[in-house]
């Protein structure tokens, strides 16, 4: 019972009414928590993956299954397939003899190697021989039904020249917006520098059909794009829906267009055919729109001196880790920025948390990890500035979470965990 | 979700569901339906929250202040839409057609939401006023108010030996 300074009984006997009322309710408990998690597992999808501004921000199948990508200068609002981007250059056709020619054939060839068991139905083809950027279109039916599968390669730099990959790779978009029509869009840095971008979402976004349309679209350091797209039906429009999902996972997926296969294939288009090399300039102007790379950039810059970045990756909006080594071995450190947390504070911070001057608080913790790998151990310096924003930091000594420990402790001590998180390169993205 | 956090989730919900229903079914004054629906909504955003809520100090009580404001944000949508909710509670009026025999749950559904909302944090949950405060996102002094007010009119509705109507 609260207790105020003027107590009234019939406060008491309200108390005991609700209780006895409320009790009378029940319900298949069961399902109810069942219907929770399916909601939780939505709504987490549906925040990775709303759109900013609509369909504005990333096309996701074009016509001919290519990939819709920024065409031209990277990080330019403007869209544009890459097969019509193809078709509307101006084309001199295999001025260079040297690379050998990839035929319509092979690129099926190599695609069907590349999958997994399962029945491959030729569709359309294109070899290097062609104006258009290589593509191989199949039906694919691993015997729980045929889903249709588009994998496209193309140049976006030429050869020898430096850029940053991100710039060029389709951006996830901004995920605050409720309806984008995709359940998901991730990028991630491989280990070798490639960025790639995962995006799984519907043929339309409107969803008048039940039909999945899920995506990579990577690009090499050194200017290969491999977008490839699939879909749970045995077309991509207009036929009914033969299974659930899109036959191969999105890590399958992500490995498909990962293939070295399909740099060789990219080595061999004439230089002709090859899409204009893209100005630089501008090129991170969408990189910077996206908070999720800031978080990581922001992450990046704060190592310390020694800890070498071997891999790292975001969200679009609030999460970003990054795999360092500073020698002695591999150490996942992450980051979360979450905004308007005020009124979580009193949950989030007890009563052992420090309160800084300006009215921040900090919690350090210091225990096994949460995820299962065997002897992590999970360093954490939680902290809330007076605006409500939250930058959590955590260092593993592990490689990953999942994974067995490599080393006795994390790369980053507390106090060095403590010091990105109180950086003040945060409060730009705590508008 | 990872497996570990999968299942300490999964208790957690298991543990918790039947009184974060009966809460809501009290919030909504007996719409059993919208109830399942809030806590559907609030099970799902512990969900996707479960990394943080499981580490605060009292996931239970976060628990329901995330289903008092899935409630009051319903409320807030519907009385846009509708606007004649605004004008609902006053319609009981004082006391002239309240039947004879109107139970607690009835009572409750002629009150205004934010009205419900305190009165089942504070006697339902057993918050302080400060507490019933967070969790409405609204001042003590507010909640006070509206506690003196809420309280003033089961009386009313209801009689002083408010117990023998607790029955639905």
């Amino acid at each position: 019972m609260p207790v105020d300074q003027t107590h009234d009984p019939f406060e008491d006997r309200l108390s005991a009414a609700l209780h006895q009322a409320g009790g009378t309710f029940d319900t298949d408990r069961a399902a109810l928590v069942a219907a929770g998690a399916v909601r939780g597992r939505r709504l987490r999808l549906r925040r990775r993956a709303a759109i900013a501004g609509g369909a504005a921000g990333l096309a996701l199948v074009g016509v001919g299954g290519a990939l819709l990508v920024p065409s031209g200068a990277g990080g330019s609002p403007q869209h544009g397939s890459v097969a019509a981007t193809g078709s509307g250059t101006p084309t001199a056709v295999a001025a260079t003899p040297a690379a050998p020619v990839v035929s319509a054939d092979d690129m099926v060839r190599t695609l069907t190697k590349l999958l997994p068991k399962g029945k491959v139905t030729r569709g359309e083809a294109r070899g290097t021989d062609s104006p258009l950027p290589p593509l191989a279109q199949v039906t694919f039916d691993d015997g729980k039904g045929a889903g249709s599968l588009s994998l496209l390669v193309d140049r976006v730099r030429g050869g020898g020249e430096t850029f940053d990959p991100a710039s060029e790779v389709v951006p996830c978009p901004n995920m605050e917006q409720p309806d984008s029509g995709l359940d998901s869009c991730v990028t991630q840095t491989l280990p070798d520098g490639s960025v790639v971008t995962l995006i799984q979402g519907y043929e339309y976004p409107d969803r008048r059909a039940d039909t999945k349309a899920w995506s990579a679209d990577l690009v090499t350091p050194d200017g290969t794009r491999v977008s490839v797209s699939e879909w749970n039906a045995a077309a991509q429009k207009g036929e009914p829906v033969s299974r659930p999902e899109p036959p191969l996972s999105i890590q399958q997926l992500k490995t498909l267009a990962a293939a070295n296969e399909w740099r060789r294939v990219a080595d061999s288009i004439p230089e002709e055919t090859r899409k204009p090399s893209a100005s630089t300039e501008g090129s991170t102007g969408d990189a910077t729109s996206y908070e999720g790379r800031r978080v990581l950039a922001i992450l990046t810059s704060s190592l310390p001196d020694g800890a070498k970045v071997v891999s790292s990756g975001n969200e679009e909006t609030e999460f970003a880790y990054a795999v360092v080594n500073d020698g002695k071995g591999e150490s996942y450190v992450q980051v979360n920025l979450q905004h308007n947390m005020s009124d979580a504070a009193g949950a989030l911070y007890g009563s052992g948390a420090e309160t800084l001057p300006d009215g921040t608080r900090v919690a350090t913790r210091q225990g096994p990890g949460e995820k299962g790998g065997e002897g992590v151990v999970m360093w954490t310096v939680d902290t809330m500035r007076a605006n409500g924003m939250r930058v959590v930091i955590s260092a593993f000594n592990s490689g990953s979470q999942t994974t067995a420990a490599t080393r006795p402790e994390p790369a980053l001590t507390i106090a060095e965990l403590r010091k990105i998180a109180l950086s003040p390169q945060w409060e730009v993205l705590g508008a | 979700m990872r497996q570990v956090r999968a299942d300490e989730y999964a208790e957690f919900a298991a543990a918790r569901t039947g009184h974060l229903y009966r809460s809501a079914c009290l919030l909504t004054a007996g719409d059993t339906h919208l109830a399942e629906d809030l806590v559907q909504e609030t099970l799902g955003r512990l969900y996707v929250r479960w990394g943080r809520v499981s580490r605060a100090d009292n996931p239970a009580a976060y628990a329901q202040t995330v289903l008092t404001r899935a409630f009051l944000t319903h409320q807030r949508r519907r009385s846009s839409r509708e606007r004649a909710v605004d004008v609902f509670p006053e319609r009981a009026g004082a006391g002239a057609d309240v039947p004879l025999r109107l139970t607690l749950v009835e009572a409750l559904g002629r009150l205004p939401a934010k009205d419900r909302a305190v009165l089942v944090l504070r006697y339902w949950e057993d918050r302080s006023v400060e507490e019933t405060a967070r969790a409405m996102n609204a001042s003590s002094a507010a909640v006070r108010t509206r506690c003196v007010r809420a309280l003033g009119r089961l009386r009313e509705l209801l009689g002083e030996d408010i117990g023998e109507y607790a029955r639905p």
